[in-house]
């Protein structure tokens, strides 16, 4: 009985294989081990809440062999791990076109027992740029409709062809799955081999929107850090922040994206409320402070 | 497309719901696997003596277990029926993680059930031995257990057995062709719990090798679980496995020794 459905299932494992030629398996946390991605020759990328140590990080090759790994940074706010291994085998293939809703999807992971696992599901929902709970960005949402088991998160989400689409996680949604997109993996992994670390812009305040008067809304300072940027700056509590890098301001993604578009160390042109006087103040932008 | 469905179709004609002794409620499946009666079960779905099956369509047989083996858990039930559609058999050591599969059973009592999904990965379980496992992402229930595992062609490729953190584990469609070709694997007779120490034995059957020995419950085998399935099969005749009787509260324990006559395999079917 040779017919669509054996073709198609060859197809799928076919395509399994190709793409398990550079997955591993990441043991970086006690009790279940995790997967991740080859993305460039010796550079490993997995889901961060799976690294639950920064020393003795072992990986399970494609060949099967076990290697020790280092943790050259992470990423909590998309959810990203970098690690360093050695290997000379193939990097990923990425897929050239975007995700659409509905394309089957699978899920390659890899652990030290059985070697490559599967599951199969389709892609649910894809948007533009998102910005997680952990406050990173994502240039695209892409939400799985598959399911992610123990061990699947940092393994890499493919196409039906094999071609990689970005790496899984379960910890940026509490409904699905998600596949971090690729564009995001290469921005964070640039950031991390050159720095160790993403920085994000920080301004040292608290914030909470208020409508104007004038039914504009603005944001005003509710808390300063000592001796932060904004602080060191001028500003002062109670002032009401309406434009910041020359765009108006009503919430506290608004100033995220501004933050985006000005490095640590530049400075940031923000206009204030004080007293209902506008006044214009330059900060110069301070790098966030990171956990642990 | 037309495969799944078709699948199916066959596949139901060679599923049995296998009912225990008492009347369970649910009870576990089975697969066709000789137009002369022979069905293949899980052997935690056929634990007593006695088992009744009941076919695809509605004919009910008493079953006579003729094989069990606990640490594959398989087992053989024989009724007196024919003109049965086996399951066509697929080779297990072919399957490759994302394969579509399909599994059909009687979960939760409802019977014939269909579920489908891919090969998750193939491989040795933790903590269950050397024994290769299927597992698949396929949805499962209680009374799955027994049922077939069939790839794309509607070869049958395992016998769905467990659940484990969501995905369907399934014994290799080859590890039941050994079995009925061999009969079961070398066993203590023993019900065993992992301690600290060792293995201690919870239950021993009396016609076991490791009662012949002399061994009883209570008794703590100084091996751990893998080590002693690895003995198990190299394929000796006797074991010689130490073993401490009483563990004293303070001091030292007596290690103690016994040589364990196996039995050797027959024919299951």
């Amino acid at each position: 009985m040779t017919n669509e459905l054996t073709a198609l299932s060859n197809e799928l494992a076919g395509a399994v294989e190709q793409a398990g030629r550079t997955v591993v398996a990441v043991h970086a946390r006690p009790r279940f081990s995790s997967s991740g991605v080859f993305w460039r020759p010796g550079v490993i990328v997995t889901a961060e809440h799976t690294v639950r140590r920064e020393e003795e990080i072992t990986v399970t090759l494609p060949d099967g062999k076990n290697a020790s790994a280092t943790l050259a940074g992470t990423d909590s706010g998309t959810d990203l791990a970098v690690l360093k291994a050695e290997w000379t085998g193939p990097v990923n293939a990425r897929s050239a076109a975007d995700p659409v809703p509905g394309n089957l999807a699978l899920c390659i992971g890899r652990s030290e027992d059985s070697g490559v696992n599967a599951t199969m599901g389709i892609i649910s929902a894809v948007s533009g740029a998102w910005r997680t709970w952990r406050g990173g960005r994502l240039d695209h949402y892409i939400r799985l409709d598959l399911t992610l088991y123990p061990g699947s998160s940092g393994g890499a989400v493919i196409n039906t062809s094999g071609e990689i689409l970005g790496v899984a996680t379960s910890a940026l949604s509490r409904i699905a799955g998600v596949a971090i997109p690729g564009a995001t993996i290469d921005r964070v992994v640039d950031e991390i081999l050159a720095r160790g670390h993403v920085t994000r812009g920080y301004l040292g305040v608290g914030l909470q929107p208020v409508e104007l008067p004038d039914h504009h809304k603005g944001l005003i300072v509710l808390t300063l850090e000592r001796d932060g940027p904004a602080a060191k700056s001028g500003v002062l509590i109670g002032d009401i922040l309406v434009v910041l890098g020359g765009n108006a301001v009503s919430d506290t993604e608004d100033i995220q994206l501004a933050l985006e578009k000005h490095p640590v160390g530049q400075t940031v042109e923000a206009e204030v409320l004080r007293g209902g006087v506008s006044r214009k103040i330059a900060v110069a932008v301070g790098e966030r402070p990171r956990r642990n | 497309m037309r495969g799944f469905g078709e699948i199916a179709e066959r596949l139901r004609r060679s599923t049995v719901q296998v009912f225990g002794s008492r009347r369970q409620r649910g009870g576990g499946s089975g697969v066709i696997w000789g137009s002369d009666g022979l069905v293949v079960t899980n052997a935690h779905v056929a634990r007593s003596d006695q088992a009744e099956v009941e076919l695809w369509d509605g004919r009910r047989f008493p079953a006579r277990i003729s094989a069990r083996d606990p640490r594959r858990d398989l087992a053989v039930l024989r009724i007196a029926a024919s003109g049965l559609e086996p399951a066509p058999p697929g080779d297990s050591d072919r399957l490759r993680p994302g394969e579509l599969v399909i599994a059909i059973g009687n979960p939760l009592g409802f019977a014939g059930a269909l579920s489908n999904g891919v090969i998750h990965s193939i491989g040795k379980l933790p903590g269950m031995g050397n024994q290769s496992w299927i597992r698949a992402a396929v949805q499962l229930a209680p009374g799955n257990s027994g049922g077939p595992l069939a790839n794309a062609q509607g070869q049958l490729v395992g016998i769905n057995t467990a659940i484990v953190n969501g995905l369907g584990v399934a014994v290799p469609g080859n590890a039941a062709v050994e079995f009925l070709r061999w009969g079961p694997r070398p066993s203590l007779g023993v019900v065993l719990r992992p301690v600290s120490q060792g293995l201690l034995l919870l239950e021993v059957d009396p016609n076991g090798a490791a009662a012949s020995a002399s061994l009883r419950a209570g008794d703590i085998l100084l091996s751990s679980f893998d080590d002693l399935n690895d003995a198990l099969d190299s394929g000796r005749e006797v074991l010689r496995l130490q073993f401490v009787r009483g563990w004293p509260e303070s001091g030292r324990a007596r290690i103690r020794e016994v040589f364990v006559r196996l039995k050797a395999r027959a024919e299951a079917a």
